[in-house]
């Protein structure tokens, strides 16, 4: 993608998101009291004040996207790179929906294996290691040294 | 409090072997965490943050001043060695540090690094500790509307400076004061963006966000291309560093160091425009101006003068004002407040033990730093052998504790996942993520600063120019805009002059 072409995605990008809080975030989903007697001080002034800057950004990212000076080389898209990133995506959802049920060490052993293979690691077997290891280490740290109520999940509960 | 009775209040609270070994400590992962290349000083200190929860308030801050301190020089090791910084303030270091290593005098180039490093470090302390106390007595005079312009100001600063493109740090930056309006309004009490969701009517945690900011785009950069950081490191060679290498550059270093505490006290300039103008000031004066960029050690010394010389100043608008002076500050203001401190003038009347604590922590620091990185220069091989697609699922597993560790709260860790993809998204798109992270933490106070002004004044605006304080930072702030604005045109001119 040329810079121009960023900068102009950009700049879209920031319009459509400044109209979106506009007509719909702001009146949704930001409260303002109807006894607000200036509107300087009501809840909603500042998301407006910050969504009007947006929109103001956005129009000079369109409007400079002819004089903007490159970013360096463009980078190519590396082989599985698309499904390697859905992998982490996967990873990140997965040990959210984990993290309560199998508990914070258990979930955090299988991330981390995960992610190892995912990014192809040369080292498989101290991967499995340290995948066992360090979430181990940090749970005795945090609960026991930090006092902090590490989550256990529904199975097998660390002393 | 007489001047004696702090310093020794200060040396009450680090007197003890507890205090100065966290600080060794921080210094030790500063010093890997910025020599690792990807790691960065800081992600470093974000990763470090949760380790200091159950700490003393002053070992937890010492701890992570010596990793910030550490990693600024760390990240030279790495420049020279296998011509990758590992922080964006040693790339100064490069242009005539790797060519030293290619001619194999990166011994010779390490070992000016560190000293030069260190003299810097040492001269940036003390002007920390001569400004900080004369600048909070000067801001005891603030009310809200001279914070309301200082943040601005500092504002305008950091949008400006963060990145090639003003406008994408400016939308950087508003995108964090934006997500900063998340949670319950302070004056009304009302929701604002908070989705019925209890967990977000306190706002969103700082830690979550810049764990997920700084750390997490990191781990889903590798996942993208898991062999980018593969590179080979040069041997250290047998040339080493001497006294009359250092004396010979020891001008370059008295100057870099200045120009880092000056650059470094104005927030948001960082340590890389530090390096790189003390870098250019040596080569404008020296006799050995061709050898500039070929491998002239003065060169290295220059650099590295630089970029530690903010190290120290970054910390006067941080405890003076309560401001943070860059990305790093910005990390540790959150350490801070996490120990029930808020950083700025009255800390210097309230806990003038810390203070003092500090600044004895950080002269001490200096030595600290010559110590380890003596040791690190040799050992740097084992630090470059450490696989990194092993490293980053650990990475991934301490943001995971670390996160949940601030609140005992899941959301949280929900939250630095989410912040991790929009940081991704940020550095594909070239959105620089300082502003972003540093507008996060200072729009809360901008707005309730702008908010108890019209209060104060019955919403009358002209309470914002009620005297020369405010007057002064409107005026930085009006330089500030036209000084970015007229380097941006002169940038675009000189990229069009190249490209026609």
């Amino acid at each position: 993608m040329s810079i121009k072409a960023l900068h102009v995605r950009l700049g879209l990008g920031a319009i459509l998101f400044s109209a979106l809080l506009f007509f719909i975030a702001i009146p949704n989903w930001v409260s303002s009291p109807s006894n607000v007697r200036n509107i300087v001080l009501a809840p909603t002034f500042w998301p407006n004040i910050l969504a009007g800057l947006m929109a103001v950004t956005g129009l000079g990212l369109i409007l400079t996207s002819r004089q903007a000076h490159a970013i360096g080389e463009t980078e190519d898209e590396p082989d599985g790179a698309w499904l390697r990133l859905l992998g982490v995506a996967v990873i990140m959802a997965l040990t959210m929906y984990a993290l309560s049920r199998l508990g914070m060490v258990w979930t955090s052993m299988l991330a981390f294996a995960a992610t190892a293979f995912l990014f192809r690691t040369r080292y498989p077997v101290t991967a499995l290691v340290c995948a066992v290891v360090v979430p181990l280490l940090l749970y005795a740290f945090f609960a026991h040294v930090a006092g902090v109520a590490v989550p256990q999940g529904n199975f097998v509960r660390l002393p | 409090m007489s001047f004696a009775d702090s310093l020794m209040a200060g040396l009450s609270l680090v007197g003890n072997p507890s205090a100065f070994f966290a600080l060794f400590c921080g210094i030790v992962i500063g010093v890997i965490g910025g020599a690792i290349p990807g790691l960065s000083a800081t992600m470093a200190v974000a990763l470090t943050l949760p380790f200091t929860f159950a700490m003393q308030p002053i070992n937890g801050i010492l701890l992570l001043l010596g990793v910030y301190k550490g990693g600024i020089f760390g990240g030279s090791i790495p420049a020279i060695l296998i011509k990758t910084p590992g922080t964006p303030a040693s790339s100064a270091t490069i242009l005539d540090g790797y060519p030293m290593a290619e001619r194999g005098e990166a011994g010779r180039a390490l070992g000016m690094a560190l000293w030069a490093s260190c003299t810097a470090d040492l001269v940036s302390n003390l002007s920390l500790i001569l400004f900080a106390g004369w600048l909070a007595s000067f801001a005891l005079n603030f009310g809200p509307p001279e914070f309301f312009a200082l943040i601005l100001f500092s504002l305008t600063i950091i949008a400006g400076v963060s990145g090639d493109s003003l406008l994408r740090g400016a939308l950087s930056a508003l995108l964090g004061l934006l997500l900063a309006t998340v949670g319950l309004d302070l004056v009304y009490g009302t929701n604002r963006f908070t989705f019925g969701d209890p967990n977000m009517m306190g706002g969103l945690n700082f830690i979550a966000v810049l764990i997920g900011l700084f750390a997490i785009p990191e781990i889903i950069a590798m996942a993208r291309h898991p062999t980018a950081h593969l590179g080979t490191a040069r041997s250290l060679g047998h040339a080493r560093a001497t006294l009359a290498d250092y004396l010979k550059s020891l001008k370059s270093i008295i100057r870099g160091s200045l120009i880092g505490v000056f650059l470094g006290s104005i927030p948001g300039i960082g340590a890389a425009p530090s390096a790189f103008l003390s870098y250019s000031e040596a080569r404008r004066t020296s006799k050995n101006k061709a050898n500039f960029g070929k491998g002239e050690i003065e060169g290295v010394a220059a650099s590295e003068a630089g970029n530690n010389g903010v190290a120290g100043a970054t910390l006067i608008p941080l405890l003076a004002l309560g401001v943070p002076g860059d990305v790093i500050t910005a990390i540790i203001i959150g350490a801070f407040m996490i120990h029930g401190l808020q950083p700025g003038p009255m800390m210097f009347i309230l806990n003038v033990d810390i203070i003092y604590g500090l600044f004895i922590g950080l002269i001490v620091s200096s030595v600290f730093l010559f110590l380890v990185g003596t040791v690190a220069i040799h050992g740097f091989k084992f630090v470059a052998d450490v696989p990194r697609r092993i490293l980053m699922p650990a990475v991934l597993v301490l943001c995971v504790f670390g996160v949940f560790a601030v609140n005992n709260n899941i959301f949280d860790v929900g939250v630095m996942f989410a912040m991790g993809w929009v940081g991704y998204a940020m550095m594909r798109l070239h959105i620089p993520a300082a502003p972003f992270l540093i507008a996060f933490i200072l729009g809360p106070l901008l707005e309730d600063n702008f908010r108890q002004s019209m209060l104060m004044s019955g919403s009358d605006p002209s309470i914002l120019f009620r005297g020369p304080i405010t007057w002064f930072f409107w005026t930085l702030t009006a330089i500030t805009v036209f000084a970015i604005a007229r380097s941006t045109a002169r940038a675009t001119r000189i990229a069009r002059g190249m490209g026609g």
